[in-house]
């Protein structure tokens, strides 16, 4: 391990900090100070400032703010429609979450019943983003306890998502397809639904391999039982969502206790443990990846209804200048890092008056993350920040 | 039990806890917004005591603290926004503190997860919370704090304007109809 003895921080910035403890104190004989990140793969454009006791974490700070890029400053001064091309870049992996909330927060404003053709398609595609985060997260998991064949797997499964979303929306990370008062363009046709159902049955194909050699897999158990434990107050204190609340035994999924889409008529488990350590917010990742599988069947058989893709309104023929009657509505919709939610403002202008997204790593992030931290060995710092499922983009917003 | 049946259900069991809420906090008002949502507004000086109540009253998580600034008023807005695991509702706490001079009480102690949420809204609208510890520089840069960019009057092109200077070409004064 490399001793990090001189810090190659301005004299007048570390002062300025320093009153705001926002780097720590000088090192003394025992301990020293670590950065860890934002060049560690495990943080993802994140940092933590650790200050070491040997290879214990004697106090953790979590600095944020390497993607601040003020998208709710911007979303004030641009109309409705063009904030979805700014506010999807909040969640990164799962980019159509914010898409949805948005534009089912402004559906409520305005008062659209939303089509039931669209309807079905925006459920299909936030499944579908749903199981690419997944198979985004167990890239960055596995990789990260040196079980690198799964993380390229994963990684490959994950392309066939990628393409799938390609030929829907024509973008591959960020779709820009979810608008408020429908979708932007229709399914491509019947070749498209059978690709995502090969698909669908391919990954679950797949599921028993990732348990052979990951879920299953001793290393993993060594590497998360016991790691970064809460209890269910501790988590409900910290407005803790999506799995790794599940993880303490609470019941709580947006899909089931706020439904919305077509959910309710969907049939889906919501998987608990009580453990509260890494091992059980990993398993419970994996219960959900072969719930999201089942939900997609059940979509796919259902099929999609027929009838517009986009609500009909004669005022969207002036798209700029569409304006929105003045009210608050708030909307969220359970993501792989829990509950994802938008607070939109409207003073009856074209413009939105306030966008405040509520991305789930706000509460797992920053101070649940610093807790969990004390005391840990090093080594286990990246299992804890990848079970937690940090998502950098959503605290900086 | 038919749809529309389970939805009336639904509602008078809500009208029962804004109801029990408000018996225990007379000073606020509280109201039915629809299925799943619930609006309190109270007195700023009541905050503490009333998301006491709230946490007893079943509302066990703090999922945000929105500020939205009313610059024609000369008022903040806060919505404290809770998520009750027992009732499956939603609540939006408003209340309003003047704008230059916003002070409220800090309530860490009663979630400690709103001490990310206070830090957040004390960098970008300077919002003072009392007894939150470590307010300061938090997502934006050391010279960016102090500034706090999401005020209504913080223009976004003059402050490039003033960090990039000559480099930032394209800015215009005499157009008005920038989108940026």
């Amino acid at each position: 391990m490399v001793m990090v003895s001189n810090l190659e921080v301005p004299r007048e910035l570390r002062k300025e900090a320093l009153k705001h403890d926002m780097y720590l104190k000088p090192i003394s004989e025992d301990t020293y100070e670590l950065f860890f990140g934002p060049q560690h793969m495990a943080t993802e454009n994140f940092s933590i400032i650790l200050k070491m006791d040997g290879s214990r974490v004697e106090k953790a700070i979590a600095n944020p703010g390497f993607l601040h890029r003020g998208f709710e400053k911007l979303a004030e001064q641009r109309p409705y429609f063009t904030n979805i091309a700014l506010l999807l870049r909040i969640c990164v992996p799962e980019s159509d979450v914010p898409e949805n909330i948005y534009s089912m927060a402004v559906d409520e404003l305005v008062g659209w019943e939303v089509p039931e053709r669209a309807i079905w398609i925006r459920t299909v595609v936030l499944e579908m983003a749903r199981l690419a985060s997944w198979m985004f997260w167990i890239m960055g998991f596995a990789n990260e306890i040196g079980l690198y064949t799964a993380g390229s797997w994963a990684a490959a499964y994950r392309e066939r998502f990628m393409r799938l979303f390609e030929e829907l929306t024509g973008g591959r990370v960020y779709h820009i397809y979810t608008v408020p008062g429908g979708v932007r363009r229709d399914i491509p046709g019947d070749r498209w639904l059978r690709q995502l159902g090969d698909t669908v049955e391919y990954i679950k194909s797949k599921l028993k391999d990732f348990d052979e050699i990951l879920f299953d897999n001793y290393i993993t158990f060594a590497r998360t039982e016991g790691v970064g434990v809460m209890d269910r107050k501790f988590a409900l204190d910290h407005a803790v969502t999506g799995p790794n609340l599940r993880a303490v035994g609470v019941p709580y999924d947006v899909r089931k206790d706020d439904p919305y889409y077509l959910y309710p008529e969907l049939d889906f488990e919501v998987p608990i443990l009580n453990e509260g350590d890494s091992l059980a917010r990993v398993l419970v990742r994996r219960y959900e990846m072969e719930q999201d599988l089942y939900i997609l069947e059940q979509l796919l058989e259902m099929g999609p209804p027929g009838g517009p893709y986009m609500v009909q309104d004669k005022r969207l023929k002036s798209l700029p200048r569409f304006k929105v009657p003045a009210g608050s509505a708030w909307a969220h919709v359970e993501s792989t890092k829990g509950d994802f939610g938008a607070y939109v403002v409207s003073d009856g202008t074209h413009k939105p008056y306030r966008v405040h997204i509520r991305g789930p790593s706000q509460s797992h992030g920053i101070t649940v993350l610093e807790e969990l931290l004390r005391g840990a060995r090093l080594a286990d710092v990246p299992v804890i920040l990848k079970t937690l499922d940090n998502c950098p983009p959503d605290i900086d917003r | 039990m038919e749809e529309g049946n389970r939805e009336e259900v639904a509602e008078v069991a809500l009208n029962d806890v804004v109801d029990a809420v408000i018996e225990r906090a007379p000073y606020a008002q509280g109201k039915v917004i629809r299925e799943r949502r619930v609006e309190f507004s109270i007195p700023a000086e009541k905050l503490r005591d009333f998301l006491r109540v709230m946490k007893e009253s079943g509302f066990e998580m703090l999922m945000q603290i929105t500020v939205v600034d009313w610059l024609k008023e000369g008022k903040f807005e806060l919505v404290y926004q809770m998520w009750s695991v027992t009732h499956s509702t939603h609540a939006f706490v408003r209340l309003e503190v003047q704008r230059d001079d916003a002070r409220l009480p800090t309530v860490m102690d009663i979630f400690p997860v709103a001490e990310t949420y206070e830090r957040e809204a004390h960098e970008f609208f300077g919002i003072d919370f009392e007894g939150n510890p470590r307010l300061g520089p938090f997502i934006l840069e050391p010279r960016e704090y102090e500034k706090h960019p999401f005020r209504k009057d913080f223009s976004t092109l003059s402050y490039v304007k003033e960090i990039y200077g000559e480099d930032f070409d394209r800015y215009d004064e005499s157009k008005t109809n920038y989108v940026i």
